[in-house]
């Protein structure tokens, strides 16, 4: 009889934290700790339920972290049982190419942000933030999540923040987190990551290109539904790529004639 | 190496696996051709089955949660065809899903090569109907059945008579394709256009029943939920709607959308991915469909008229 690892059972946890980030968004902290790294993704569960992939928003060793949007089942269930146990399974997929670059660009719309927050800390452990710049757009200033890192973050790098509808207290940038990318400094071997809603990143891409980047250098954190998380199911696939094996980072010039590639 | 049995033999074979297998096989009943239990050879039909054998490793419908105790089966009468779609599907799900691999690791096929084509299929634009990789592979001609083994199992075989032709599968193979011809693939992974209007014809024809899903021996693809009775997986059909639904939209709304997929994944991204188009040629998907819509099309179209 030949044992098996069953792939599809997770590891059940309640989480130690639970804070809300916005009226929607809320984090969760875990007491493990994983080496999973910035871009990488777990399958977060409730028995009865469901699962959904979410991006680690911290890993590489501290306690495990999520931020999450309440949509629908799962994401819902999760946020109006703060007590429930949870199923956890990963890591899943690559992580963010950071280690080799000149500098960075990340840019992140609306709940994009959480692995992003994992790459600033992924840099900081090895003192690379000088390297990063990082553009992060949220719809008006009460969807901003992280709004107290986002204030330590200022002082270690170059951080920038827009909103597309302000409101009367909002003294920052009014505008979609495009707008930011003209006022990047260029960098010879620069790189960009870019994730968020579909067409923000479609926008994104195209206003890097206007602004030197070659498709070689722009990397996307691509979103598809994802029901296994290990290339089994058929549901990710971007053309001949499952996203869930083969990403779900893509360098933008191996997927740019993929006519799928923005929903 | 290739040996020579008698019906008697078969059976003796037959038995001989038997001591470490559960044995299924082929069989007639109730005028439809089913995999059941069967205890002699000579109940194995040589008919081509009313289903693929894909049940034996990816069920209907399971729970996740638990991998249940996995039996030693041996299938009898499986059709070169339906066998050729696991050694693809092996390709991207083996060593992954842990309930397909412990089930492909527990199952030895025995499969029949056609001495006739049926109805629709086309086999031999896949290599067909005589496989390269195979378990224990069978060529029944006249009283005698010639058999070949895997390595792993070549060990059944010790004791019969070795086949004074040991070119008979190659023999046979050329034999099939001259009389029976084949449809030229001709690059269909570099021929197929995105824009083709075929997808949109075939749209107004198709009613989403994802009967094509379900009988191909090639489709592994799965929907993971929960109900009251726990995780569940079960099969799924890249045709349905929901499909690639997320929070966020729908990567494929319309009908169209979604049949370009299914021909794209068979005809160019495995080829991409896995080097193999992910098709046997067994027509399934065309004896199944409801409004006639056939897979064959999307091969001899000719897409630079467009
Ligand atoms: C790699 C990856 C990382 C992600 N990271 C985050 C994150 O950090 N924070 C966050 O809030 N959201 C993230 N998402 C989106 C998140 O997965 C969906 O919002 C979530 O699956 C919705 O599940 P639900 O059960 O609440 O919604 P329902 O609409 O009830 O979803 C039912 C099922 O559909 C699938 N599904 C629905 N929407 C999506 C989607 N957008 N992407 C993939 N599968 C989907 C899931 O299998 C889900 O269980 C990520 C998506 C991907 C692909
Ligand atoms: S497609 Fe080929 S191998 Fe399959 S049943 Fe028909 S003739 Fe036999
Ligand atoms: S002919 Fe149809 S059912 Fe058979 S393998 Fe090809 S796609 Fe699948
Ligand atoms: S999520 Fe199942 S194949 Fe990618």
């Amino acid at each position: 009889m030949i044992t098996i690892k069953n792939e599809y059972l997770p590891e059940k946890m309640k989480p130690i934290r639970f804070r809300m980030e916005t009226d929607d968004t809320y984090t969760i902290v875990f007491s493990k700790r994983t080496m999973s790294h910035a871009g990488q993704f777990y399958m977060l569960s409730v028995d009865g339920v469901g699962e959904s992939p979410i991006s680690v928003a911290s890993g590489f060793g501290n306690p495990l972290t999520f931020s999450i949007k309440a949509v629908g089942s799962v994401t819902k269930y999760i946020m109006d049982h703060r007590d429930s146990a949870i199923g956890l399974r990963g890591p899943y997929g690559n992580a963010w190419p950071w280690k080799g670059a000149d500098h960075i660009v990340a840019i992140a719309g609306g709940i994009g942000i959480p692995p992003i927050k994992a790459l600033i800390e992924d840099m900081e452990s090895e003192g690379n933030l000088g390297d990063l710049t990082v553009l992060y757009g949220a719809r008006s200033p009460k969807d901003i999540v992280y709004k107290n890192e986002i204030e330590a973050w200022k002082k270690e790098l170059d951080f920038r923040i827009t909103v597309d509808n302000g409101d009367p207290s909002w003294k920052g940038n009014v505008g979609v987190v495009t707008t930011l990318i003209p006022g990047v400094e260029r960098y010879k071997n620069g790189s960009a990551f870019v994730i968020g809603p579909p067409i923000m990143m479609k926008f994104s891409v195209q206003e890097l290109i206007k602004h030197g980047f070659s498709p070689e250098n722009i990397y996307l954190s691509l979103e598809r539904r994802m029901e296994c998380g290990i290339g089994v199911c058929g549901h990710c696939n971007i053309g001949q790529w499952y996203v869930c094996e083969s990403g779900p980072i893509f360098r933008y010039s191996d997927v740019m004639n993929e006519p799928e590639v923005f929903l | 190496m290739i040996y020579e049995l008698t019906e008697k033999d078969m059976e003796r074979l037959l038995q001989k696996i038997g001591e470490e297998y559960d044995v299924f096989g082929s069989k007639e009943e109730l005028g439809e051709v089913v995999f059941s239990k069967i205890s002699s050879f000579s109940e194995v039909s040589e008919k081509k089955s009313s289903y693929s054998p894909k049940d034996f490793l990816i069920k209907r419908s399971e729970n996740i949660l638990e991998i249940p105790r996995v039996e030693k089966k041996a299938v009898f009468g499986v059709k070169s065809c339906d066998l050729r779609g696991f050694y693809l599907m092996d390709l991207q799900i083996l060593n992954k899903d842990p309930f397909y691999t412990v089930r492909r690791q527990n199952t030895l096929f025995i499969n029949f090569v056609c001495t006739e084509k049926c109805p629709g299929g086309f086999c031999t634009s896949f290599g067909g109907p005589v496989l390269d990789d195979y378990d224990i592979q069978v060529l029944h001609i006249g009283q005698s059945y010639f058999v070949e083994a895997d390595p792993r199992y070549e060990g059944y075989l010790a004791g019969f008579r070795p086949a004074l032709d040991q070119d008979v599968f190659v023999k046979h193979s050329e034999e099939f394709n001259r009389k029976y011809g084949k449809i030229e693939l001709n690059g269909i992974e570099k021929r197929m256009k995105w824009s083709s209007k075929l997808w949109t014809e075939f749209a107004n024809y198709c009613i989403s029943c994802g009967a094509c899903n379900y009988s191909c021996p090639t489709c592994y693809c799965i929907d993971v939920y929960d109900d009251e009775t726990g995780r569940k997986k079960e099969w799924d059909s890249c045709i349905l709607e929901g499909f690639t639904r997320t929070a966020a939209g729908n990567v494929r709304p319309d009908l169209s959308d979604r049949l370009r997929q299914r021909f794209y994944h068979k005809f160019k991204y495995y080829k991409l991915s896995k080097g193999e188009y992910l098709c046997t040629g067994c027509n399934r998907c065309v004896d199944d469909c409801p409004v006639d819509i056939d897979i064959k099309e999307v091969i001899t179209h000719d897409y630079d008229k467009e």
